[in-house]
């Protein structure tokens, strides 16, 4: 099934706010290392969405 | 998620050839700004090629950015922040993973990566396993040492990231690992060609057990062609009775090239992942379209610790002719990687790459997987030393199998080989970069 161009735009602009929320998150917990790690992998994961579908949005592909 | 799902990512796999060309050059542009500014060893690089970022608008200004040798990765690392070298685009305290090369060409390379570097390797990895028709239903056995190299520790975590259950078969030997696959029912495997026939060879000489009745049904093959040969393929194919499918990545590279589940002849290159340009050998001139080998350079477009911008790779190459059945838009290069720009050498005046004689060699019945190649001087001329192994039930054919063989071997390779007949199971064997290829004339 074809995904359509606004699908995809609702898909990153999802993954955009996961970016923020792991961002955010991570400065409110500098000294809970529990937390600025975990977000730091979960960052990780969110760039592989960003990769896989925010850069065809970004790039305007 | 079901098997109606035929690509892991149906949106970049799928990418017509103009909009994977817009995206290609978008990231380069993206990797090659990064690299700029943050690894001292690419800034001194391009300014001394007087090229900037804002350089690149077009691919074809790509090919005017420098290229980076295996040997210059090896003087870096010389220099701080140990043990990397000034490549290094991220503070230390980021780096997660260390890996390094074999050491086969030369002192091994250290390849730093960041977790997010990590996590874009078993990305690679899910795209060829997804492709080859791994799912999470799958009981992936890797039998396989761990170690510092890259194998197969990306193979594993792409394999658990696509869902499957992954089995180290790590620091068992070879008849516990057949023993592990049998008790599990395991339905994939990992491993290098040689070491898959090996395998299979010990389950059924030393332990009487036929490899084409356990559950295997798919093997991912990697760290040699073999699999990309197609009598090799063949070979292993008969002895698991199972789908072989090729894989190409390396250490400084990363996961870059596999072939889909509907076996082309060739491989994927993941575009959306990686640029790969072919080179001619003689000219220097990019070979863009079918029907013309060349070395790879490539480019890995999201890797960042230690980037990997127009990394010359020597892999031989050609683009294919024909689009893949699968629907993947992802180029194919046909017969994988067939050699590498340092194995192909001059026998007698005449080019010759091993993988030739082990296609003709694995494409005979009767005889065995294993052979050794010696090439030496005698006198003033140059002489081919091939040994092979005779299968024990076809010793009564040895006549006929050494007319056929050496008929293939002049056909395919155009040259006169001196044949000796070992007993089956007196050649080496091997379990990873099986060195069958011995070149004395250097000495």
């Amino acid at each position: 099934m074809m995904t359509t161009e606004n699908e995809l735009k609702k898909i990153d602009d999802k993954i955009k706010v996961l970016r923020n929320t792991a961002e955010e998150l991570k400065g409110l917990a500098e000294n809970i290392p529990t937390i600025t790690r975990n977000t730091s992998r979960l960052l990780a994961s969110v760039q592989m969405m960003e990769l896989n579908i925010s850069d065809c949005i970004d790039f305007d592909i | 998620m079901t098997d109606q799902q035929n690509y892991w990512n149906p949106v970049l796999e799928t990418l017509p050839l103009e909009k994977l060309e817009k995206l290609q050059l978008n990231k380069f542009s993206r990797i090659f700004q990064w690299a700029y500014n943050n690894s001292k060893f690419h800034r001194s690089l391009y300014d001394k090629a007087r090229i900037t970022p804002d350089d690149i608008q077009s691919l074809e200004d790509i090919r005017h950015v420098p290229k980076v040798e295996k040997s210059m990765m090896r003087d870096i690392q010389k220099k701080d922040p140990f043990p990397y070298g000034d490549a290094l685009c991220v503070p230390l305290e980021e780096v997660t993973e260390y890996r390094q090369t074999s050491g086969t060409t030369g002192q091994p390379v250290y390849q730093p990566d960041t977790w997010q570097d990590w996590e874009w390797w078993a990305e690679c990895w899910a795209y060829l396993l997804w492709a080859q028709g791994y799912r999470p239903a799958d009981r992936v056995f890797i039998p396989f040492g761990y170690n510092v190299f890259v194998a197969f520790w990306a193979g594993h975590y792409g394999a658990e990231k696509i869902g499957c259950e992954v089995v180290p078969g790590g620091v068992l030997d070879t008849k516990a690992r057949i023993l592990k696959i049998q008790e599990l029912h395991a339905t994939a495997l990992m491993g290098t060609p040689t070491y898959i026939l090996g395998m299979a060879d010990t389950a059924r000489n030393q332990m009487g057990i036929d490899p084409a009745e356990l559950t295997i049904n798919k093997i991912t093959c990697a760290g040699e062609p073999g699999a990309g040969i197609p009598s090799t393929k063949k070979r292993i194919e008969t002895a698991w009775n199972a789908k072989v499918y090729d894989h190409a990545g390396a250490t400084e590279i990363g996961a870059w090239s596999y072939e889909c589940s509907h076996q082309p002849g060739g491989m994927h290159v993941n575009e959306a992942f990686f640029l790969v340009e072919i080179e001619d050998i003689d000219t220097g001139e990019i070979i863009t379209g079918p029907g013309k080998r060349g070395k790879m350079i490539i480019t890995a477009l999201d890797r960042m610790a230690q980037p990997c911008v127009r990394f010359d790779s020597k892999d031989i190459i050609e683009w294919a002719s024909e689009p893949c059945s699968c629907g993947r838009t992802f180029r194919v290069i046909k017969g994988g990687v067939v050699g590498r720009a340092d194995d192909i050498t001059k026998v007698k005046g005449v080019l010759l790459a091993p993988s030739a004689i082990e296609e003709v060699v694995r494409s005979i019945n009767g005889l065995g997987d294993e052979y050794e190649v010696i090439v030496e001087n005698a006198g003033d001329a140059e002489k081919i030393t091939l040994k092979v192994e005779l299968m024990p039930d076809s010793t009564d054919r040895r006549k006929s199998i050494e007319s056929k063989l050496t008929d293939q071997l002049r056909l395919k390779t155009n040259l006169r080989y001196d044949i000796i007949f070992n007993d089956y199971g007196t050649l080496e064997r091997y379990e990873v970069k099986a060195k069958r290829f011995k070149d004395m004339r250097k000495k």
